[in-house]
């Protein structure tokens, strides 16, 4: 850490990205390496080895019953992302349009949201839902709408005001001036806002599945954990790893990107 | 004025949902919605019944050692991949984006599978869930260190420990802080899933067994006692921490 400096300036040389880059590759190598030496000791339902992993990976992606259960995931996670949303900004807005429940949203309502916890959601509801999608649904959006509603909250305090006024000499019709003037310059706020309730959602999903849920990758693993199938339980942690990281590196961290170089102040 | 008017207006409607909770309890069986007097009852039986306390206290301190650990191991991570450049490809592009999408049931299963029931299993898979949030935050304080400080540094000591010790772990504090207060509420609110599966103790023991004895009373009460402890630990701990460190 001493030598920020000189790391910074080295960095751009092409020769040492390329000793970068090797280290990582062999890191992976190294940690196959002695994932199969360690599957080579432990029997297969504590620890598969990587070739056994990778074929149920195999069988998985061509398997219409298996990527059912990842549709069924990905339609949780998108109806509870879409729900939670909803839910949480339109709390957010509350206080923004009427200022006397301030106090009421911030320090009540949103602390209470905030430590309620997860797993207290899921038996909730498989309680009052029994064992179905509506469960796994009601249990994410629970657990996502204190995300939303913080970020939100936040980004309706940085509103500029300027703009704002500029705005109110424009027009008087507020839905108008919601519209064109306050969502689009909430707009980096909802995409980050977006991207931490992926990342978040993804954590919660296959909880609220194994306990609440019919269908999905956690019923699926629960599945598995009760047949000592230990190796699709590692298919199924490789295939959404490798689904989560794709999806935010590839497609939302560049699209939160574009849009705050759009909409930055 | 108004500050005392929006207190009154925010614990009114705080009444108002007790009051509609209670009315739509009253209709509904036990199981399925008990009513907010009997959960506020239990809540206040379970504080006096030392079964009860041994649990909050086995997990309170569960999450404490998760979060020291957590903070160790995330933040050794990020000074690795600050310090030695040829290991921050290793951190950045292997090790973090894997733990960061690692699903925490995941880990609870496989904790489950590999380890005895017991404290173990479950500090490992609340490490392992807290790690990537301590390990992003100390990492972005790394980058974010004042270079030219770190150059005055220099001019006074060449010794490294010493530059580590006054220099970069004061600049890190803020940054240290706000891991903290993200890991301690996923530790409360995440991370109590490892007490689902791994352990004949603690809160997340509790609920499940309220929950699979159709208990909702106990089970409701418990939820309740996990909030109260949560603000009670961010009131009484981490907001003071803040207020002590935050402004260096």
């Amino acid at each position: 850490m001493v030598d920020t400096a000189i790391a910074l300036t080295h960095s751009s040389r092409p020769r040492d990205l390329f000793a970068r880059r090797l280290a990582a590759h062999l890191f992976t190598l190294l940690f196959l390496a002695a994932w199969q030496a360690a599957s080579l000791v432990a029997p297969s339902y504590l620890l598969p080895s990587p070739v056994q992993v990778a074929w149920r990976l195999w069988s998985f992606v061509t398997s219409w019953r298996d990527l059912g259960h990842l549709t069924a995931s990905l339609y949780h996670v998108a109806a509870a992302i879409v729900i939670s949303f909803v839910i949480g900004s339109l709390l957010a807005l509350i206080p923004y349009y009427v200022p006397p429940l301030r106090f009421a949203i911030e320090r009540r309502i949103g602390p209470f949201l905030n430590s309620f916890s997860a797993i207290g959601w899921t038996l909730l509801s498989i309680m009052w839902f029994g064992v179905s999608p509506l469960t796994v649904i009601f249990a994410i959006s629970a657990v996502l709408v204190p995300f939303a509603l913080v970020n939100m909250l936040a980004g309706l305090t940085n509103l500029d005001a300027e703009i704002l006024e500029m705005a109110e000499s424009f027009t008087r019709q507020r839905w108008r001036m919601f519209a064109l003037v306050i969502v689009p310059s909430l707009y980096p706020f909802i995409f980050a806002t977006l991207r931490i309730m992926f990342g978040v959602a993804w954590k919660v999903t296959l909880t609220a599945e194994l306990f609440g849920g019919n269908s999905g990758l956690g019923y699926m693993i629960n599945l598995s954990r009760q047949e000592f199938d230990t190796a699709t339980i590692f298919a199924a942690i490789i295939l959404i790893i490798a689904f989560v990281h794709s999806m935010d590196q590839y497609i939302l961290a560049p699209l939160q990107a574009s849009v705050s170089r759009h909409y930055a102040y | 004025m108004s500050v005392v008017a929006d207190r009154v207006i925010g614990d009114g409607l705080v009444l108002l949902a007790l009051l509609a909770w209670w009315m739509l309890a009253r209709g509904l069986p036990e199981f399925i919605l008990p009513g907010p007097v009997g959960v506020v009852r239990r809540l206040i039986e379970l504080f006096m019944m030392p079964e009860f306390l041994g649990h909050a206290f086995t997990s309170a301190w569960r999450v404490l050692v998760s979060i020291a650990a957590a903070l160790l191991i995330g933040g050794g991570l990020a000074f690795l991949s600050h310090g030695v450049p040829w290991l921050e490809a290793v951190v950045d592009e292997r090790i973090k984006p894997v733990l960061n999408s690692f699903p925490s049931i995941g880990w609870a299963i496989l904790a489950a599978i590999w380890f005895e029931p017991g404290d173990f299993g479950v500090i490992f898979v609340e490490v392992a869930i807290l790690i990537p949030f301590c390990l992003i935050n100390i990492a972005e304080g790394l980058r974010n260190i004042d270079r030219e400080l770190m150059e005055m540094g220099q001019s006074f000591t060449r010794r490294r420990l010493r530059i580590l010790w006054r220099l970069t772990l004061p600049l890190l504090v803020p940054y240290g802080l706000s891991a903290t207060r993200i890991a301690y509420g996923i530790a409360w609110k995440i991370a109590l899933v490892a007490e689902l599966l791994g352990a004949p103790t603690g809160l997340g023991y509790l609920m499940l067994r309220a929950q699979t004895a159709a208990d909702s009373t106990t089970f409701l009460a418990t939820c309740f006692a996990i909030v109260l402890m949560f603000v009670a630990g961010e009131r009484l701990v981490i907001v003071p921490l803040e207020r002590r460190f935050a402004h260096r």
